[in-house]
Order: structure tokens, then C-alpha cells, then sequence
């Protein structure tokens, strides 16, 4: 694919790579980055500011929660969470979604008419509504996360991605195909799922984004990963009730899903432009 | 013109309605699927087994899933959404309640994004072609990546922490009386006459207002500024320039009022998105609406009031986009002709 080297020259991609490698990094080697271990309390210095404020301590260089733990740690853990979520809920969507969208736009007729419905009827349920009422059902956890954002999001990927298909399944070299003897699977694999794969990595990319917005806000709500997994909407949720005392647990969260929201829409922003897809819905 | 419109939306409406009733059987399904018994719920701790069981009897839960969701839906028909087993009160008129204060918020959100929204896309337009454009086009990339949730607490840290401007919790004032005539607190404050009260209500939605307004505006922003180009490619712009109308009025008399359609359409679907946002801004905000009465519910696994919230949300958005779809009919002539 000529494509995607192309794309790595764009300084939009460039950037959004190195801060996405920048977060991967922190979530991989969370284990020895982070001076503390993020479940760690220590109630003799509750709400601690960051090291460089009055009163702050420099073995807690950004300063502690509520509860005594390390706020620098619980930052680094839950980028491990974030990506964790953004990794897995994108890929299962993605191949929950393009699946039945090929299906659905190769053979069309009545496939393609009950696809569609389904996809109607998921849609008629705002996301978040959505999420919620599936947590509720789930229960808590990393897994439970990830399967609720994969549940809700499969859509996306159906809708955007049918389009395409029925565009690129009417070409000859498709008619070609099935007259030289590949079986529709074949021709689905080797024909029709190259050309399709543009728009397929940039949804992924811009779906990263929206799973890792999801899973802070089922976080902040408390149906998140769980009480014993850090993540940025449980900080962000335990930082709103002390907003006064301690401000800085607060901002701090709030801009790691910024950097990391920022990056993977500049990503996918970035693709975009340069492989040159048609994107009829883009984030929400 | 009227009976056509209706006609439209009464169509519209009645294809809501197979989709209604899944969405309401899914919705029913999901919530069965849960390892809690409502039974035991809504009974004190020390029920014996026999009450219990005599419970599950009384709430129809001894019978099978299909027959348990006829019976529901016939008294959701009849707007009997049952009790809320935390609250212990009618579900149907706790969401009665709050709904007025989701609708407020949604409102006022809305118009701030029509106006940021047009404002911005107007000038992302002029913009075009110049030194700016590709500054402005990053900005207006980042800005739609920020999601309502980010702009409700980036809102809140700077005005309400930082900065101290403007309150952050709740509707009104602690300590001010909330007026109950219409729910809509904004009407019911100048309806009894106080106008502290409408005051102070006003001052409480500012933020979530535009933290909501916010998140929406860039999509308006953006497809406003690509039918505005669609428009300038049309032969009456360049005849209007040619007869030496001023740019900005070829911009806003000519050019806006033909760009707007798309637009419309588009925000139209973006208020139904907008209204579900309210539930993260509500929270957020701890603003006395319908999505923290939800998040509350989803907290006690209250099973009847998850489902007539969660109804009253899908019907709320079903209705935006009729009515959208109605109100296009009537600002566009060309589908008028029948």
C-alpha cells in the first residue's frame, strides 16, 4: 500500500505517533516508572500538593489523593488502562463492524436489509444511555469496559464502512475476480478488503479516542474498571469532591485524556487527509 | 404546506414505532439478564423466603420474559412505569419531574452551539485562502475532538476553581426556594416573581450550558464552512458579484440562507446527540436533572426506573429527529412539490 508511507511523512501523523508512543510507553513500563504502587495509602499525607508547591513532598512529585496515594503513579497506571481499553474495545468494534459491514455491502438484498435495521435500532439508543444501561447488565471491570464500548460501537464502523464496500464492490477488477473462480470469500479478502482498509484504520484510530473518552466517563460515574484498576475517571471523580484543596488532582487527569484524546483524533485526522478517504461520520 | 408537513411527521412517527418497541424489548431483555432479584429489592432485609417468593408472584416476575415484557410495555402504554425500588416512589413522575430541567439545559446548550457554531464556521470561511486557514482548520480539528465530558470539566476547573467566577453545583443559590409551577425553573422563577431566583438559575446553567454548547458547535462550524463552499461554486454568487454587491453581503443574504439547509439538517441530528450529553454535563455539574437521576438509578440497580429513564431518552431523541426531519420540509421549497 503506497498509502501508508506517505501518511508517516504528514507532521500530523509524525506528532500523534510520538505522543501516542510517549503513553504506550508510560502504560507498558508502568511497573518501573512509577515511583509508588498506585493502590498505595498513606493517610499521614492525604491530599498532598505537587512537590514544587508549599508544602508539597518530593516523594510524591505530583502530589497525593484523598486517600494517600501517589498521584504520579495513578497517572502512569491508568494510561495502562486507557490504552489497554482504547487497544482492545477499537479492535473488537472494528472487527465486530467491518465484518458484518462487507457482508452486508457485498451481497446486499436481504442481508444487507436486516444489517441495516440492526443497526437502526442500535442507533436509536444514544451512546451513553447505551453504555450505562450494558454496564448495569456487565458489571464492573477492565473486561466488562471493553466488551459495553465494543457492544455500542460496532455500529459505527457498519454504517461508514457499507458505504464504502458497495462503492468499491461495483468496480470491474471485483467482477473480475469472481469470473477468474475466486469464491466470495476470496474476493472479499483479497479485492475488496485492500481497498477498504484506508478508511478502516482511520476509524480505528478515531475510535481509540472515543474508547478512551468512554471508559474515563463509566469510570467517573463508578462503573468503570473496578475500584483496584487507577484510571483517570475515578481520579477525576475523586478530585471533584476536593476541587478546593487540592486543584492539581483534578487538572491533572483531565489533561492526560486531553493529550491522549488529542492524539489519536490528530492520528486519525491526519490519516485521513492523506489517504484520502471518503469519511462521511466522523467521532460523534 | 401544514398538512403536508404533518402528514411527514405523522409518516415518520409511525416508523418510530417498530423501533420503539425493540429498543423497549432490548432494553427489557438486558436489565432481566442482571444477577439481582427486584423481588428481594424492594422488600426490608429481614423478608422471610415466603415473602419473597410471595413478592415475585405479586410483580409478575414468576412468569416467563416474554409474557413479563407484554405486561410492562401495557403499563408503560398506560404511563405506569412502576416503583422505583430506591426511591420508592412512581418512576413515571420522577422522570415527570426532572425532565423539565434536561430539556432547559439542552435547549440553552443548543442555541449556544447554533450561535458558536455559525459564528465560527463564518469566519473558519473568510479565513479562507489566507496565512490563517491552516491554523484555524488545526484549531477547529481539536476542538471537535473535545468531547462534552472534557469540556464540562475544563469549563469547571477554570471558571469555577481558578478563576471563581461562576458557580459550579447545582441549579440555584443554596438556600434560595425552587418555585414548582411549570418544572422549566427558569419560567417558574420570573412566574412567582423572583427574580433573584431566575437570576441565580441563570448564573448555575452558564457553565454547563456552554460546556455542552461547546462540544457541539465545531460539527455545525465545520459543515457550515463546506456548504459554503458548495454554495460559492453556484452561478447567482458569481452573478451577485458581478452586479457589485459587497462581499459580506453576498456572504450573510445570499450564500448563508442557501448554506443553512445542510446545516440545519445536521444540527438537528446533533440536538438529539446533544440531549443524551446532558447526562455527563448533569453529573458533572451535579445539575438536578434526568441524567443524575439516571446515574443514581444505574448506582441502586434500580431496575424500573433504569427502564423508564432510558425509554423517555430514546423517545426524546426519536421525536428531535421527526420534527427535524418536518422542519426541513418546511425551510426547503424544492420538497414541498407533491
Amino acid at each position: 500500500m503506497p498509502a501508508l508511507p506517505r501518511a508517516l511523512c504528514s507532521p500530523r501523523v509524525v506528532i500523534a505517533l510520538g505522543m501516542i508512543f510517549c503513553i504506550a510507553c508510560c502504560a507498558i513500563f508502568a511497573g518501573f516508572l512509577a515511583p509508588h504502587d498506585p493502590g498505595d495509602q498513606n493517610l499521614l499525607a492525604i491530599l498532598n500538593p505537587p512537590a514544587w508547591d508549599s508544602g508539597g513532598d518530593p516523594s510524591y512529585p505530583l502530589g497525593t489523593d484523598s486517600l494517600g496515594r501517589d498521584v504520579l503513579s495513578r497517572l502512569i497506571y491508568g494510561a495502562r488502562t486507557a490504552m489497554l481499553v482504547a487497544l482492545f474495545a477499537s479492535l473488537g468494534a472494528m472487527i465486530i463492524g467491518s465484518i458484518l459491514a462487507h457482508i452486508s455491502g457485498y451481497f446486499g438484498g436481504a442481508v444487507d436489509w436486516i444489517i441495516g435495521r440492526a443497526v437502526d435500532v442500535w442507533m436509536s439508543f444514544p451512546p451513553v444511555i447505551l453504555s450505562l444501561i450494558l454496564m448495569v447488565g456487565l458489571g464492573v471491570g477492565l473486561g466488562k469496559v471493553i466488551l459495553a464500548i465494543v457492544l455500542v460501537d460496532w455500529t459505527r464502523f457498519c454504517r461508514v464502512l457499507r458505504s464504502e464496500v458497495l462503492v468499491v464492490t461495483r468496480n470491474d477488477y471485483v467482477a473480475a475476480a469472481r469470473l477468474l473462480g475466486f469464491t466470495h470469500w476470496q474476493t472479499i479478502v483479497r479485492e475488496v478488503l485492500p481497498a477498504t482498509l484506508p478508511l478502516l484504520i482511520t476509524l480505528v484510530s478515531l475510535e481509540m479516542a472515543i474508547a478512551v473518552v468512554v471508559e474515563a466517563i463509566l469510570s467517573f460515574i463508578g462503573l468503570g474498571v473496578g475500584p483496584n484498576q487507577p484510571a483517570w475517571g475515578q481520579m477525576i471523580a475523586d478530585a471533584r469532591q476536593y476541587v478546593y484543596q487540592s486543584p492539581w488532582n483534578l487538572l491533572l487527569p483531565i489533561l492526560a485524556i486531553f493529550l491522549t484524546v488529542t492524539a489519536f483524533n490528530l492520528l486519525g485526522d491526519g490519516l485521513r487527509r492523506t489517504l484520502d478517504v471518503r469519511l462521511a461520520e466522523t467521532g460523534r | 404546506m401544514l398538512a403536508t408537513v404533518l402528514k411527514l411527521i405523522a409518516g415518520r412517527l409511525l416508523t418510530a414505532i417498530p423501533i420503539l418497541l425493540i429498543v423497549s424489548a432490548l432494553l427489557f431483555c438486558v436489565l432481566r439478564l442482571l444477577p439481582v432479584d427486584p423481588a428481594a429489592m424492594s422488600l426490608p432485609p429481614n423478608a422471610t423466603i415466603d415473602e419473597v417468593e410471595a413478592q415475585r408472584r405479586d410483580m409478575g416476575l414468576d412468569k416467563p420474559l416474554p409474557q413479563q415484557y407484554l405486561i410492562w410495555l401495557g403499563d408503560a402504554l398506560h404511563g405506569n412505569f412502576g416503583r422505583s425500588i430506591a426511591l420508592r416512589r412512581d418512576a413515571g413522575s420522577l422522570v415527570a419531574e426532572t425532565l423539565p430541567a434536561t430539556i432547559q439545559l439542552a435547549l440553552c446548550a443548543m442555541v449556544i452551539a447554533a450561535i458558536l457554531g455559525v459564528g465560527g464556521g463564518l469566519v473558519l470561511f473568510r479565513l479562507r485562502g489566507t496565512f490563517f486557514e491552516p491554523a484555524a482548520d488545526l484549531v477547529s480539528v481539536l476542538l471537535l475532538s473535545i468531547p462534552e465530558f472534557l469540556w464540562g470539566l475544563i469549563l469547571l476547573f477554570v471558571f469555577g476553581v481558578a478563576l471563581q467566577l461562576l458557580p459550579f453545583t447545582g441549579e440555584v443559590a443554596p438556600g434560595l426556594p425552587i418555585p414548582h409551577v411549570t418544572g422549566f425553573l427558569l419560567l417558574d422563577s420570573l412566574l412567582v416573581g423572583r427574580v433573584d431566583v431566575f437570576l441565580s438559575a441563570c448564573l448555575h446553567l452558564i457553565l454547563p450550558a456552554v460546556a455542552l454548547g461547546l462540544a457541539f458547535s465545531p460539527t455545525i462550524m465545520r459543515v457550515l464552512r463546506s456548504s459554503l463552499f458548495d454554495v460559492y461554486h453556484e452561478d447567482y454568487v458569481a452573478q451577485a458579484r458581478l452586479r457589485g454587491v459587497s462581499e459580506g453581503r453576498i456572504l450573510l443574504r445570499h450564500a448563508l440562507k442557501n448554506a443553512s439547509l445542510p446545516t440545519l439538517t445536521l444540527a438537528g441530528v446533533q440536538f438529539g446527540i446533544l440531549f443524551s450529553g446532558t447526562l455527563l454535563i448533569e453529573v458533572i455539574y451535579s445539575y438536578p436533572g434526568m441524567g443524575n437521576l439516571m446515574v443514581d438509578a444505574v448506582r441502586n440497580a434500580d431496575l424500573p426506573l433504569i427502564q423508564a429513564i432510558g425509554l423517555t431518552y430514546c423517545i426524546v431523541v426519536l421525536i428531535i429527529n421527526t420534527v427535524v426531519d418536518g422542519l426541513y420540509v418546511v425551510l426547503n421549497p424544492k420538497l414541498r412539490v407533491r
